[in-house]
């Protein structure tokens, strides 16, 4: 298969090509002023900007974004976690039980749409502006997807699975563990990914109006001082973040649903 | 029969009602223990009045939704478009793999302080925001239609002699429709969510912002009646998309 | 042999000691299996008839008819798996109403009745945890039960990764698993190639004479119910008065073990599968 890899091998060299080119006409568009610096800072001016937050030039680096960044993965995470945690709980709690599902789908369905980012207010009324509530709107917005996601993988259990589970006599708990558990873990699988970009999307914002340590408010400081390789750091930091959570989500995901590749 | 139905009918409506019942009754208590972090539902539903009446509702509401339109105008276009040649061309497809990885996983609102700078407050900087956050499900969604469209009839468009851009609009664009539709329907949920963060983290219009004021104005109950308002237009909205998504599938004939 | 045409409701039983190949003649009053005056009625129209007759131990009972004359929904009723809307169906003296351990039942879509996130070893494991066999004793069972299917190579693959015919020995591994008393199968090998048919056809006899399993067994394919049976019940479909369900039960009277070559061209098979063609026919009118 030599040719294949060959191929495969001269692909990823074009795209590299292509993006390098992107890069190359970022890097005219600033140096040559094309637009404003102001907007866009240069390439270099942005990595520069980027090891000195991260602490990694020699000198004397104020190493912030480093510090930034943790606050804002931290908070992400943990919102994350307990995200899941609650998502699968109650999804399961919900999903196992057509009744219960008859009666509390509509509300479910009606509460989807709704931006995370809308509770912050009211989260703020309640709680104040402090790390706690940043974190608590986190967890519950990401928990959402968790949960739909649950509640579907329970309640679509291939009926003839169910059947066999009634021709085994197995028990309820032996029921959701054994069947429906396994059964909704690609769904579930699925929310959680879902239930990571909401969770950074959430810590972003919150840090951003709460006045909260992290990526969200360096940038918006950084914006308000004209500040743009700084802003680009963030944001190329955030880019990062993203990039890496749903990267490894992904490859977690195919290591657990290994069972679906025929290979 | 009829009482059947009539429960089946009311079913939905008895969670959420017990939920309100509770809520009023807990935000009673604690706003005559002096907080005035809570409000009742029935101080909520008076202050939604009281904003319909006035014009504030009207006026918030329709920037977001008229902004969130236009920006996902924006980004599906571009989304489409670049979509449809990254669907037919599998190497710009291989081509652009790289560029697009690195882009997409940056978080939209991650651009807000950007925007800002670039277009200060107003309509532009949210416009670009939801246009960002709308051209990836967009491009990736119509790329994967076009790949998926049947090949026999693209053989048949070159058989035919067909140009470029006959075959984009004659062939591809038709038959693309029904997962077009699931796109957009999605896109238009995105435009939405992301129009009110935008606005509650920082352009000072439309529902978002009216929610945030409120609340910094210490008064619960109108923060309280814009949330609920937003949970309403969201699901109305993402409603009618549905419908509207069911409709084109039944008229173009593939299974919902 | 063809017994009588039974009328509407007069039981069809053999008697228990009459001599017949293949089944372990048992002195007992009570049927293993009977089933009395079981109706099926689905949308307000009367699918089965009132059918009665009875199963003894070890016999291997083969169902055949017509696309909706009711033979899948019967098995489901025999097994618990449904409610018959009249009548009953009786194991040991005591009505069925819930499906029972005791009870395998085998389906035709045997893709969707494995877990496809278990191994051929897990899904066979899952009936050992269900009936609380103790962790200790599962493997060798498993290994006991994937032998007797010829799966024992294959038992850490996931169904996804297994041909038709494997997925439907997984299927009946698991089935034999619970040391049932009583087999029940829907077109276990309808989704099947003619190849992979046959040999599973032979497996599955070796399996039940070597284990003394009593078997009902629904088909459409008249050739296979004859080769496996022995006996056939004939089901037909849209009965009404004077036409019941159950039109024909045929004793199959070659003797065994069967051989996909000879058995075809023994004279009672030709003979049997002459006449439950033709009246298959005649249905069809």
């Amino acid at each position: 298969m030599k040719r294949g890899d060959e191929r495969a091998a001269m692909n990823r060299l074009g795209s590299l090509g292509v993006l390098l080119a992107l890069i190359a006409l970022w890097w005219v568009a600033s140096n040559a002023g094309w637009v404003s610096r102001v907007f866009l800072p240069t390439p270099q001016a942005t990595f520069a900007s980027l090891l000195e937050g991260l602490n990694l030039t020699g000198d004397s680096g104020n190493g912030e974004l480093l510090a930034f960044t943790q606050a804002t993965v931290g908070r992400m995470v943990e919102g994350w976690l307990l995200a899941s945690l609650f998502g699968v709980l109650l999804g399961a709690a919900i999903g196992v039980s057509p009744s219960v599902r008859a009666w509390v789908q509509p509300t479910l369905e009606f509460i989807r749409p709704l931006p995370a980012s809308a509770l912050l207010p009211l989260a703020i009324s309640i709680f104040g502006l402090n790390p706690g509530m940043v974190l608590f709107v986190v967890a519950f917005g990401a928990m959402w997807p968790v949960l739909l996601a649950t509640v579907h993988g329970f309640a679509a259990v291939e009926p003839r699975l169910s059947e066999v589970a009634r021709c085994l006599q197995m028990s309820r708990t032996a029921y959701i563990f054994k069947m429906g558990l396994p059964n909704a873990m690609p769904d579930i699988l699925a929310g959680m990914r879902l239930a990571l970009t909401i969770a950074l999307i959430v810590a972003v914002v919150g840090e951003m109006i709460a006045s909260q340590t992290g990526l969200g408010q360096a940038i918006l400081l950084a914006a308000r001082a004209f500040r743009a390789s700084e802003l680009f750091a963030g944001i190329v930091l955030l880019g990062l973040i993203g990039f890496a959570s749903n990267a490894l989500l992904a490859f977690a995901e195919k290591r657990l649903l290994r069972w679906q590749q025929p290979d | 029969m009829t009482d059947h139905r009539l429960l089946r009918w009311l079913r939905p409506w008895v969670f959420p009602a017990a939920l309100v019942g509770v809520f009023e009754w807990y935000a009673r208590r604690a706003s005559a223990l002096g907080s005035d972090a809570l409000a009742p539902p029935s101080a909520a539903a008076r202050a939604f009045v009281g904003a319909a009446m006035d014009g504030s509702l009207w006026q918030a509401t329709g920037f977001t939704l008229g902004t969130a339109a236009l920006g996902l105008l924006l980004g599906a276009l571009l989304g489409i478009a670049l979509g449809v040649v990254l669907g037919l061309s599998r190497r710009a497809a291989q081509l652009g793999s790289m560029s697009i990885e690195v882009l997409r996983p940056v978080p939209s609102v991650a651009l807000i302080p950007l925007a800002m700078l670039g277009f200060g407050f107003g309509v532009r900087m949210e416009l670009a925001i939801v246009a960002f956050a709308t051209f990836w499900p967009l491009l990736v969604l119509v790329q994967s239609a076009v790949q998926q469209v049947e090949p026999r009839l693209l053989e048949v468009s070159r058989v035919l002699g067909l140009s470029a851009r006959e075959r984009a609009f004659k062939i591809v664009l038709p038959a693309i429709v029904p997962r077009l539709f699931v796109a957009l329907r999605l896109g238009v949920a995105v435009a939405l969510v992301v129009a009110v963060t935008v606005e509650i983290a920082a352009n000072p219009n439309g529902m978002g912002y009216a929610m945030m004021i409120a609340q910094q104005s210490f008064d619960p109950a109108l923060m309280l009646a814009w949330l609920g308002w937003i949970g309403v237009v969201g699901f109305a909205v993402n409603a009618v998309m549905l419908q509207l998504q069911r409709m084109v599938s039944r008229r173009m004939g593939v299974q919902p | 042999m063809i017994a009588a045409t039974a009328p509407v409701t007069a039981r069809a039983a053999l008697p228990a000691n009459a001599s017949h190949p293949g089944r372990h003649a048992t002195m007992q009053d009570t049927p293993f299996l009977r089933f009395d005056g079981v109706t099926i009625r689905l949308g307000g129209r009367e699918i089965l008839s009132p059918t009665s007759f009875d199963v003894a131990r070890g016999e291997f009972v083969c169902i055949v008819g017509p696309s909706g004359c009711g033979k899948t929904t019967l098995l489901r009723a025999a097994s618990g798996l449904v409610t018959a809307s009249a009548g009953e169906v009786r194991r040991n003296g005591v009505k069925m109403t819930e499906p029972s351990r005791e009870v395998a039942f085998v389906f035709q879509d045997y893709g969707r009745a494995l877990l496809p996130w278990r191994t051929v070893e897990g899904n066979v494991s899952l009936a050992l945890e269900a009936a609380g066999v103790p962790a200790a004793q599962r493997a060798h069972r498993i290994a006991d039960v994937l032998g007797k299917v010829g799966l024992a190579k294959h038992a850490h693959k996931f169904p996804v990764q297994l041909s038709g015919g494997m997925q439907q020995r997984a299927q009946i591994a698991r089935c034999l698993a619970q040391k049932p008393e009583l087999m029940m199968m829907d077109e276990p090998f309808g989704a099947l190639d003619a190849l992979t048919r046959q040999s599973l056809q032979d497996e599955l006899a070796r399996l039940v004479r070597d284990d003394g399993l009593t078997v009902l067994f629904v088909t459409h394919d008249l050739e296979e119910a004859i080769y496996l049976g022995d006996r056939v019940i004939a089901l037909q479909a849209n009965p009404g008065p004077g036409r019941p369900s159950l039109a024909r039960m045929i004793d199959v009277k070659i003797p065994r073990p069967r051989n996909q070559l000879t058995t075809k061209e023994h004279p009672e098979y030709l003979q049997l599968r002459r006449e439950l063609f033709a009246f298959i026919e005649q249905g069809h009118d």
